[in-house]
């Protein structure tokens, strides 16, 4: 019996591309929509990101669209009415703007850095840092600080591309990939599409994680790893490679600083800098001239390993002979190495020399011609198929940015970077190491900032602190305490302005950042501060304007509350002066539009960031005669220009849209972008795909287009000399500030390492760890990412509770049986969880996917949904500072460095819980529902046409 | 499995009047101890067809869309389930027509009316054998894929039946020592039959973890099965019953299926006390209750193998 | 023909994709919608066609997770067809996709009995049996542009676990894949001869490192430079 053929009708559809946001992966995505609903969400078969594939979230977009926690309508804090009760009133969108701008404007006009404003995940630094910089406020960054910060300071500050968004492994020609740590990442559907080229192509995935889960699981050989210990892997791995002479000698010489000469005068200033000639050229030791020689002249011939003495006296060493001195140390050695990482020693010594194996005996050629710096040809690229990944299980670590620099450092000894087969930069990267631009530095009633509040520290002259050495910022960031902290510290915001330390501040606005709960450390602590009073009973932090788009935990604590529109509701652009979606072979970006008109009284944040722009008269907004220069968002991106013939979109510039990536503004991009299908790309021509921080071409693009400043080389960093600087510092030897504070000089100087090393996590050196002997971790499962997800029905479906994963044999030992409760208890504090025994687990540590629990109320879930009853948080564990030492300020629980959240450095115990011990503790009160909202569905049954029955 | 109580009727009740239209067929047709009176007969056919009809009204109970019902018969060809719609409905005109005629009549053991018997109480034991079979068919479920399943069915239709019939014999006043006879004996190849099941499924023999997932060579432990609560599947299969539990339940439903309608069929053969047999019939009602709830409870269905069950 | 599926368990990472793309498709597809049940409360639970289940093989450290998605097989002896007493449940004889009618099915879960493979879901609101149509939706909609012609799952997942073709024709990526990796069905004892097959994980060869060693130790000051020109 044939099926009759019946489909349905498509005649009532609708096609529009767009770009996701379920994730910070940014997939093109072909929605199909049928009388303002969507039908299907799919992946765009054209876009560069995703190749038509999509990922769980992607897919489930429609859930979140149609999400009950959605907000309605702006909201006040009702008079008299507590913070944090949840006692709310609705008021129009034109009182609320009125609200806010007559309260920033006092704030512009008096002392900007009044206004704190930080943002969570949301892509569009470039718009936030520019309103930012035009108000005059040095309190603004994005949530950087407590995500991955490390891992992009590691890059800049040594390559001039980073992993995180700025550089991938070239997944068509890799052999060996080496995961650190990853479950589920920025990279969500590249990463997976590769993997299984990877794997397609016969190439080895090893995966270095305390879990194996996510992507650990398909890997070829699985090294679970105790965390925070992957810096030492790594320069142990080093140390092999150089034990055995296997690095790439070619690539040391002729594109990084290895054989570059330092200075050696321990105890003296100077010491640890680069010898320099007169015009601060550095200088090497040329082998054929037997003589000192400006390194950065074409046709020099360095010596690699050496030890000199400068006319005047003062040794000098080639920094390749200070690192293979410091990594053939008998710390570095597989044997020791294998106590502090928990990976036998036999297996680290074999992984050094598989890689080492797969760059050098099996290296790649491809044979295109190119133009090196110095305009000399060469007939191919020479790939090293070795590649690499890391992200937050390496970056969330006190130890972090120097983990990332090892983890670089084993790839530039293997020649790997950028090259075909290896660790690829993504436009605009390279930057020169470290991108030029510097945070400002001062900040004056009714006046733009000189440049944007974050930028590239070199030296300690370009902190942002006062006379006296105290930081100018709330979050301390370039401080003492976190000198290079390139994406600030949200993460103390609300604990400094609280303890007005160094300041009190006066608004404080939160986008999208979920600060009272899964993005905060010690979280119930913290909403405790967010409520708590001064002497006057005025709240400390006095006025907390939440944007966002769902009812989070945080929108229960806002004073005004501003809807935001959902993905599907309004225009982005994913911007090359911001995080772009480019790849190794094509720069690109771009843009959402509105495929669905909001049902709600909700407006874009951009929208309403640009109108209060215009009101406050910020000079980029305004028009010579006073008025706003731009009507909307839309408007904004298509006009600005940050420097002539640059905005924020590449594509179709010029008058009539011939001219890409530079050109005058172009009044119909939009609409290109829109029959685009949202997207730009410039497939850079062969000769440019690799090599490109010495490819001149590529360079000379690079100038063009106002990626770089120059189109000089971009000199590689084994060595850095921006830390040393540092460090002297902190050693009283520099010429330029120093701090007074003896807890800094020490953090400075120990800390600050111009090679890349391993320390002890902070927070270890001070907890008992015998008291608490576990390690324990988050991971980020793929179906959810962020976990903001709780709300969607089909995804809670998959996971809406989480359990604390124990190693099966370790757990058993202590009498912890499956699925039982347990206390888990760190210095800071204890929460009651449900284990689940898994062998895929490190038998030193815990862990759990985060950010599952919710408060009871929140996201639009029903009071006993499991997330709130079973589900749980371990930021209570987490303290935002370290444990107290006698005599000493309390400091930041974070990298000294980068100032990166320590959140992966805790250490707890676990005990059984008492019979009938059941459900997540702590719990909290229920949030009560928002005006307007309606209770959610028993019962979903989503569709958007009656079905066409296929009959039997 | 998921023990629906509809379908655990079903097979009790439509079981047991199959089984006592087949008997009063057969004892009429054979003049067993003298045949059933008109009264006698007319009360057995007449709760033969009230404990079918319960059992298929509440096996529609069991649908989750009954409107379709009436399509159940459609797949006679292939379907055990169709079938036995197929056949339990045509085993109502044949046990209303005898019902009808011995009303009319007055004479059970007249030809027409004992072929209409004969005709109902056949096609009561074929449905009887269509409900083993919906079950043995599967091998899904090791525990029910075996003829022991139809066996067992018909030991329990029957014995059901005969207890029944013993019961309508001694309440009516007539002598029922035969017939209480039988009905020991019916139940005893209960105990037996289901001892063997018992036997026989206690043995691990069915697929494993192992071959549902591929993985031969080590141990396969489940991670995650990809949802936090529960789902159809897990609901309709993810039954488990302690071992311990299922035997305490096990001996009370010996208890009551075999050792009590026993010893109070025996009291009742030399008493001929009305209670007595009404407390057997009850009891193995009850207890054969009981036996279809293990029925279901006890049958693991291979889909468990993905949930972490080792084996089934 | 004999449409079915190939899941690669070397490449599955266990993300989910499909079995939410199928959610999405099939939510608005040939038996929508696919209910939720307390969508947003206690214990959220609904119809779903492609479940991923994770397991763990072996013992720490020796141990490896293993994702395991599983729709329909479109078994070639599918007794979900067999046992259906109504025949809302058929095997097309054409490409031997094996559907539910929700026009005719009573819903008394006989066929879910039947199914080995956990691959019939009953709507609780519809009464009705539902499961993987394998996408006959889109499969055959030529209003569809050819290369989306697949079924949603097989469309959209990222680790290209998932190849969809005909068993039937030899040459066929799924034949090929299949006949190359060592392709099995689950459950084979049972003799359902399912179509889907599942390819296992790859052994990765040892990469050879011994000729890589140094004999002697190697002192930084006695190293000997290589003239390379910068």
């Amino acid at each position: 019996m044939a099926t009759v053929m019946e489909f349905e009708d498509h005649k009532k559809q609708e096609i529009k591309y767009s770009t996701c946001y379920m994730c910070a992966c940014r997939c093109g995505i072909k929605v199909t929509l049928e009388d303002n609903k969507v039908r299907f969400i799919q992946g765009n078969r054209n876009h560069p990101i995703n190749q038509g594939v999509l990922c769980a979230k992607g897919s489930a977009g429609i859930m979140k669209q149609y999400s009950p926690a959605k907000l309605r309508n702006p909201l006040r804090r009702k008079p008299g009415a507590e913070r944090g009760s949840g006692e709310f009133e609705e008021i129009s969108w034109d009182e609320a703007i009125q609200i806010l701008t007559e309260r920033l404007a006092h704030i512009r006009a008096t002392d900007p850095n009044k206004l704190a404003y930080f943002t969570g995940r949301d892509q569009m630094q470039a718009l936030t840092g520019l309103w930012a910089q035009q108000f005059g406020t040095l309190n603004w960054s994005a949530h950087g600080g407590f995500c991955s910060v490390n891992m992009a300071t590691a890059g800049l500050y040594m390559l001039g591309h980073a992993f995180w968004e700025f550089g991938d492994p070239d997944w068509d020609r890799t052999k060996y990939f080496m995961l650190w740590g990853v479950a589920e990442d920025h990279s969500s559907n590249p990463m997976k599409i590769g993997l299984e080229k990877l794997k397609r192509n016969g190439g080895k995935f090893v995966g270095i994680n305390p879990a194996r889960t996510g992507y650990q699981a398909i890997a070829d050989e699985w090294v679970p790893i105790r965390p925070g210990t992957d810096g030492m892997f790594a320069l142990s791995m080093v140390h092999v490679l150089l034990t055995n002479e296997q690095f790439d000698w070619d690539f040391l010489l002729r594109y990084t600083n290895a054989p570059f000469l330092v200075v050696q005068t321990p105890g003296q200033k100077g010491d640890g800098l680069l010898w320099r000639d007169g015009e601060g050229h550095p200088l090497v030791w040329d082998l054929e001239q037997e003589a000192f020689v400006n390194g950065m002249q074409p046709g020099v011939k360095p010596a690699l390993f050496g030890e000199y003495q400068t006319p005047d006296g003062r040794p000098v060493r080639t920094i390749m002979s200070i690192l293979a001195d410091r990594y053939l140390d008998e710390r570095y050695s597989p044997v020791n190495a294998s106590k502090i990482t928990g990976i036998p020693a036999e297996t680290i010594e074999r992984l050094a020399l598989e890689m080492a194996h797969v760059a050098f005996q099996e290296s790649i050629e491809i044979a295109v011609e190119w133009t090196d710096w110095a305009g000399r040809k060469h007939d191919r690229f020479i790939g090293r198929p070795v590649s690499m990944h890391a992200m937050r299980g390496i970056s969330a670590h006190s130890n972090g940015l120097q983990a990332a620099r090892a983890i670089h450092l084993l790839q530039i000894l293997l020649g790997t970077i950028d090259c075909p087969g290896g660790f690829r930069a993504k436009a605009p990267y390279p930057k020169p190491v470290p991108p030029p631009n510097k945070p400002a530095q001062h900040s004056a009633p009714n006046t733009p900032l000189s440049s944007l509040p974050l930028g590239f520290p070199t030296a300690p002259e370009d902190l942002v602190i006062d006379e006296e050495g105290r930081p100018k910022r709330i979050d301390k960031a370039y401080s003492w305490e976190a000198p290079i902290a390139n994406h600030g510290l949200m993460h103390m915001v609300i604990t400094n302005a609280v303890n007005k330390d160094p300041y009190g501040i006066d608004t404080l606005i939160f986008f999208m950042a979920n600060m009272s709960w899964n993005s905060t450390m010690n979280t119930a602590n913290v909403q405790e501060m967010l409520k708590a009073k001064d002497e006057n009973g005025e709240y400390k932090i006095p006025f907390l304007v939440v944007v966002d788009a769902f009812h989070s935990e945080m929108v229960n604590f806002g004073d005004l509350i501003l809807p935001d529109t959902t993905y599907l509701e309004r225009y982005d652009s994913i911007s090359l002066l911001d995080r772009p979606i480019s790849e190794p072979d094509a720069i690109c970006d771009s843009i959402r539009h509105p495929i669905l008109k909001p049902d709600r009284n909700v407006r874009p944040w951009q929208d309403v960031m640009v109108e209060i722009a215009g009101k406050l008269k910020f000079p980029a907004f305004t028009k010579e005669d006073g008025t706003p220069r731009f009507s909307s968002y839309k408007d904004f991106i298509a006009n600005f220009e940050r420097a002539p013939g640059i905005g924020f979109l590449a594509g179709w510039r010029g008058k009539d849209g011939q001219s890409h990536l530079r050109g005058e503004p172009n009044p119909n991009q939009w609409e290109h972008y829109i029959e685009n299908q949202g997207f730009f790309q410039y497939h850079l021509p062969k000769s440019m795909r690799f090599y490109r921080f010495a490819n001149k071409e590529y360079l000379e693009l690079a100038q063009r287009i106002g990626f770089n400043p120059t189109a000089d080389p971009i000199i590689i960093e084994l060595y850095s000399e921006t830390f040393q600087r540092f460090r002297l510092a902190g050693m009283g030897l520099y010429d330029g500030p120093c701090p007074k504070d003896p807890v800094d000089r020490e953090r400075l100087a120990t800390y600050f390492d111009p090679l890349p090393d391993y320390y002890e996590p902070l927070e270890q050196q001070r907890i008992d760890k015998k008291e608490y002997p576990f390690y324990a971790v988050n991971q980020r499962p793929m179906m959810m990412y962020h976990s903001w997800d709780s709300q969607n029905a089909w995804l809670r479906q998959i996971i809406a509770q989480n359990y604390l994963y124990m190693n099966r044999k370790r757990a058993e030992q202590m009498g912890i049986a499956d699925k039982s409760w347990v206390w888990v208890e760190s210095h800071n504090g204890k929460i009651r969880v449900q284990v689940k025994l898994i062998e895929g687990c490190q038998e030193d540590t815990v862990w759990t996917w985060n950010a599952i629990g919710k408060q009871s109320g929140a996201w639009g879930l029903k009071p006993d949904a499991a997330e709130a009853t079973r589900g749980f948080l371990m930021n209570h564990l987490i303290s935002e500072l370290l444990p107290p030492k006698q005599g000493e300020r309390r400091l930041t629980n974070s990298d000294p460095i980068t100032g990166q959240a320590a959140w992966y450095d805790l250490m707890v115990k676990i005990t059984p819980a008492a019979p009938g011990e059941e459900g997540t503790w702590p719990t909290f009160p229920t949030m009560k529902p928002l005006p307007g909202s309606a209770p959610a569905p028993d019962v979903l049954r989503y569709h958007t046409h009656e079905p066409v029955n296929l009959k039997s | 499995m998921h023990a629906a109580l509809a379908v655990i009727f079903l097979t009790l009740f439509s079981g047991g009047g199959f089984g006592l239209m087949a008997l009063i067929a057969i004892i009429n047709d054979l003049h067993i101890d003298g045949g059933l009176s008109p009264s006698q007969t007319l009360i057995g056919v007449l709760l033969s067809l009230v404990f079918v009809t319960i059992g298929m009204l509440s096996s529609t109970a069991h649908l989750a869309n009954p409107k379709n019902a009436w399509r159940a018969f459609t797949r006679w060809r292939t379907s055990w389930l169709a079938r036995e719609g197929v056949f339990a409905v045509s085993f109502y005109p044949f046990a209303i027509g005898y019902l009808v005629w011995v009303f009319l009549t007055g004479a059970p053991d007249a030809r027409i009316g004992l072929t209409l018997a004969s005709i109902a109480g056949l096609l009561g034991l074929i449905t009887i054998f269509c409900q083993g079979m919906i079950y043995a068919v599967l091998r899904t479920i090791r525990q029910w894929n075996t003829p022991l399943v139809p066996a067992n069915f018909y030991a329990m239709g029957l014995a059901t039946g005969a207890t029944l019939l013993a019961a309508i014999r001694v309440i009516t006043g007539g002598n029922a020592s035969i017939f209480i006879g039988l009905a020991i004996a019916l139940i005893a190849a209960v105990a037996l039959l289901k001892g063997i099941y018992y036997f026989w499924i206690s043995r691990p023999a069915g697929p494993t973890i192992h071959t549902a997932t591929g993985f031969n060579r080590s141990t396969v432990r489940l991670l995650d099965q990809g949802h936090t609560f529960g789902t159809f599947l897990t609901e309709e299969f993810g039954h488990i019953l302690p071992q311990e539990k299922a035997r305490s339940i096990k001996v009370l439903m010996y208890l009551l299926a075999v050792v009590v309608p026993i010893i109070a069929l025996g009291v009742s053969l030399g008493a001929q006390s009305v209670p007595a047999v009404i407390v057997a019939a009850v009891s193995i009602v009850v207890g054969l209750g009981l036996e279809r709830w293990l029925f279901f409870v006890e049958a693991q269905h291979v889909v468990n193998l993905y949930h972490g069950r080792q084996r089934c | 023909m004999r449409l079915g599926l190939v899941i690669d368990l070397d490449t599955c990472v266990g993300c989910h994709a499909c079995a939410v793309a199928c959610k999405e498709w099939n939510t608005s597809g040939t038996t929508a919608p696919l209910t939720d049940y307390n969508p947003y409360g206690a214990k959220p639970s609904g119809v779903w066609f492609n479940r991923i289940r994770h397991y763990e093989i072996g013992e720490y450290p020796y141990n490896k997770t293993v994702n395991f998605p599983m729709s329909c097989m479109h078994c070639e002896n599918a007794e979900c067809v067999t046992v259906c007493p109504t025949g809302a449940s058929h095997k097309r004889p054409e490409d031997g996709i094996v559907l539910v009618d929700q026009d005719k099915c009573m819903g008394c879960n006989y066929c879910s009995w039947a199914c080995p493979y956990g691959a019939r879901e009953l709507d609780r609101v519809s009464g009705t049996m539902k499961k993987c149509t394998l996408c006959i939706d889109r499969i055959y909609d030529m209003e569809i542009p050819e290369e989306e012609r697949q079924p949603a799952c097989v469309l959209t997942c990222p680790a290209h676990a998932r190849m969809f073709g005909d068993f039937d024709d030899p040459e066929s990526p799924v034949s090929r894949a299949v006949r190359e990796r060592g392709g099995y069905q689950l459950l084979p004892e049972l003799n359902y001869d399912p179509t889907n097959h599942y390819l296992p994980p790859r052994v990765h060869a040892p990469i050879p490192t011994e000729g890589l060693k140094k004999k002697a130790a190697i002192k930084v000051k006695e190293w000997v430079n290589r003239v390379i020109e910068r």
